[in-house]
């Protein structure tokens, strides 16, 4: 066991794979010599060099249509975003030929490729560098999203992104990367659509996403101190979604809160809340709630910006309403 | 402690309200539930019921049938048994605001004026629950309805459900109830609550039970009614013999036999096994042989429709409709043309205790050829058995009975003989009435003279 950050992990995680698989390379602005502007691949250009760690300029629709080529032609492309805000630059590659392919080549074609970024609001990004986006992902058929919430998890899930032969969403919040974890020495992958118990509980169950997790374990000690037991669930892929994992929390609990930093109209709350609706109605002793970030563009003042995002205090207070219901 | 009874307010905007009936006397016993009288407002009749259980003690100065009052106006008490009314000592109840929210209509019919009513009031004239709340009630039969919802909107939710769950245990647990009226109690479905509430300070005994029970009984009527889910082998059943009556087309034949010479040959064969410790061929045992002989001379019975194909089975088997505990069961007896009565009684001796005790295997039960349901026991005369699928037909067996019998008309000699009714029900699909008709008048032969059919 070493104990490494987010980011560090993700990037043992792709060095892992590039030395097993020569196939895989890194398109990207300022990923080679520099290393990636979040460190993503710090180190690799030294082992690799500019054909696997290769440097782009501005133009996120022309290297995402390249790489959805290269795909087709048996390689394994990662693209990293740096901030994932400017992806939608190359959305209509996404959605139109990178998700679509496979279908319409009546799976001849594979799509190994994994679109990795920055996501989440921190830092003072403001509202071009402080997006997720991850709802408007999950509704797309033939994607898969992955949102990790802590270094263990961003290792494991990153080797089982580049090993898919499926396009992934690899959406890394921000404000993780310093965040140090436990990493086993020896080699382990996480498999999609399998939800993690962060906590055992017994009075509600909380889902939540990203960066939101180690908000809600921080809620849910505090809680644990007045005596009242809260189960806490991290999805950590998006699509596949482990509804079975939430509904047999909901079984036990009865009561449900999804935290989750994007926003709430057709969010991924909205979605968990419709299943959980239909699985397990008969076991629901209260409405299901959300708590989201706020409707409304990422503000630059650090004050304003404090002020949209889920906090601890605010997710106790939400626990505590529904468990008032 | 006395609970006061008041005009109470049934929506929103109803400020007065008048009694339209009293449904129960001065004096009577009222049980948690019970509908007390019917208050007539601007909207509907509604039904008002207790949430306790007491005496009821109408005033003295209580407003007439008709008579319109203010919301909150004083109608009645609750008393306990052998406590006075407020009335009678002179001293005011001391209603509070809780005990004067011990009614509630029965009914819903409240609407006011329209208007989406909102208030704590009028939230506990509907009581919502959650439906997780809803569904572990029925898992723990409590009656929500009479339960106070602590949810932020009066909602009722789990913990309230548990809670009245475990405090019909307590109230229930420190009763003093002999064992015999407690386990009575549960099986007739008596609340020993109410019970106590009638008798203070008596321990409750068999009798109060029967009573109690006596009393809801005549209350509900006729019109009781229990539910339980089809148990599987009632399902199979079910299923099966829909399919029989769906599928195939049956006619029932009826024939009176004379089998006096059958008993008589039964009543020896019973003596010597007896004797020598062997199992009793049965009537049923005697008759599978005997059908087993008509089978072997019209095998066109011995059949069944496979499609487009009639298939004739060179073996006869025999079902026998044996009546289980969990229902019906039909064990096979094999090849009945090569086997002795003797074979034969023990082996159904056999596969009627496995049936009686459900042990029987698939394989025991199928492979028939044709079935024998007999109902002599019961009394039964003659009736119309259902075919066992895909065999062709069954064979129906009354009581034998001793009866005053025509045996020579120009004679004019009657005698006493034992007579059985013998019906046939076959698929006209697989054979046709005449051939069938010949085969019961074969079989009739054979169990009038039965040492033919068991050569």
């Amino acid at each position: 066991m070493r104990e490494l950050t987010y980011i560090a992990a993700g990037r043992e995680g792709l060095a892992e794979e590039m030395a097993r698989d020569a196939t895989i390379f890194v398109v990207g602005e300022g990923i080679g010599v520099r290393g990636g502007n979040f460190n993503t691949t710090q180190g690799l250009y030294e082992l690799y060099g500019p054909l696997r760690l290769r440097d782009t300029p501005i133009v996120e629709r022309g290297f995402v249509g390249m790489c959805c080529g290269a795909a087709m032609t048996g390689t394994r492309p990662i693209v990293d975003f740096m901030f994932v805000d400017f992806i939608l630059d190359s959305i209509g590659e996404i959605f139109n030929q990178i998700a679509k392919i496979q279908y319409m080549s009546s799976g001849r074609l594979k799509m190994p490729i994994v679109l990795r970024g920055a996501i989440g609001i921190g830092g003072s990004a403001a509202t071009h560098h402080s997006g997720s986006y991850f709802p408007m992902f999950v509704n797309i058929p033939g994607l898969r999203v992955v949102v990790p919430s802590n270094p263990y998890d961003v290792k494991g899930l990153l080797k089982t992104a580049i090993r898919s032969d499926d396009p992934v969403l690899f959406l890394e919040h921000k404000n993780l990367y310093n965040n140090k974890g436990q990493i086993p020495d020896e080699e382990y992958l996480i498999p999609f659509g399998a939800a993690a118990i962060a906590r055992e509980g017994t009075q509600a169950s909380v889902v939540a996403v990203g960066s939101m997790v180690r908000k809600t374990l921080e809620a849910a000690d505090a809680l644990a101190k007045q005596g009242i037991s809260i189960e806490v669930i991290d999805p950590r892929t998006l699509a596949p979604l482990d509804i079975g994992t939430i509904s047999e929390s909901v079984h036990k609990t009865g009561r449900l809160l999804i935290v989750d930093e994007t926003f709430a109209p057709c969010g991924i709350g909205a979605e968990i809340a419709a299943q959980v609706m239909v699985a397990g109605f008969d076991d629901l002793d209260a409405p299901i709630m959300r708590l989201n970030g706020l409707h409304t563009p990422t503000p630059y003042s650090p004050a304003l910006e404090a002020a949209i995002v889920p906090t601890t205090q605010s997710i106790t207070d939400a626990i505590q309403a529904l468990l008032a219901e | 402690m006395a609970t006061e009874i008041v005009m109470p307010r049934l929506g929103w905007t109803m400020e007065t309200g008048s009694i339209a009936e009293w449904l129960k006397k001065d004096g009577d016993s009222v049980k948690q539930g019970d509908i007390i009288f019917t208050v007539e407002s601007d909207k509907a009749v509604n039904e008002i019921e207790s949430f306790e259980s007491g005496i009821l003690r109408i005033l003295p100065n209580s407003p007439a049938i008709g008579e319109s009052v203010p919301i909150g106006t004083p109608l009645a008490y609750l008393v306990q048994p052998g406590e006075p009314a407020p009335f009678e000592t002179g001293v005011p109840a001391s209603a509070t605001a809780a005990e004067l929210v011990q009614l509630r209509p029965a009914s819903t019919a409240i609407h006011a004026n329209g208007h989406t009513i909102k208030s704590e009031r009028v939230d506990q004239l509907h009581p919502t629950i959650s439906p997780r709340a809803r569904r572990i009630a029925g898992e723990l039969g409590v009656d929500w309805q009479n339960v106070a919802g602590t949810g932020r909107t009066g909602r009722i939710v789990e913990r309230d459900i548990r809670a009245a769950a475990e405090q019909i245990a307590v109230t229930t647990g420190s009763l003093r109830v002999s064992p015999v009226a407690r386990r009575m109690a549960e099986d007739l479905k008596v609340d020993l609550g109410s019970l106590a509430a009638a008798l203070p300070g008596q321990r409750i005994e068999k009798a109060h039970v029967e009573q109690a029970a006596a009393q809801v009984d005549s209350r509900r009527g006729v019109s009781a009614e229990t539910r339980a889910p089809l148990s599987t082998i009632r399902r199979v059943i079910a299923t099966r013999m829909a399919a029989s009556l769906h599928t195939a087309a049956p006619v029932t034949l009826t024939t009176e036999v004379d089998a006096t010479e059958l008993v008589a040959l039964r009543k020896q064969l019973k003596k010597d096994a007896a004797a020598i410790g062997l199992s009793v061929p049965s009537y049923n045992d005697l008759l599978a042989k005997l059908v087993a002989e008509m089978l072997i001379a019209l095998p066109a019975l011995n059949a069944r429709l496979d499609g487009e194909e009639i298939v004739q089975s060179a073996a006869v088997n025999i079902g026998i409709a044996v009546n289980a505990e969990r229902g019906l069961f039909v064990p096979v007896i094999r090849d009945v043309q090569t086997k002795s009565l003797r074979q034969i009684a023990r082996e159904s001796e056999v596969l009627i205790e496995r049936a009686r005790a459900g042990l029987l295997t698939t394989a025991e039960m199928s492979g028939g050829t044709f079935s024998i349901s007999n109902l002599g026991m019961y009394a039964i005369d003659a009736f119309t058995p259902i075919i066992n699928l895909p065999e062709c037909a069954i064979l129906g067996v009354g009581r034998i009975v001793p009866k005053q019998v025509v045996i020579d008309a120009e004679a004019e000699i009657v005698a006493i003989r034992q007579m059985l009714f013998l019906s046939l029900t076959f698929d006209h699909r697989v054979i046709d009435g005449a051939p069938a008709a010949q085969a019961l008048q074969r079989l009739k032969q054979l169990v009038e003279h039965p040492l033919v059919g068991l050569l």
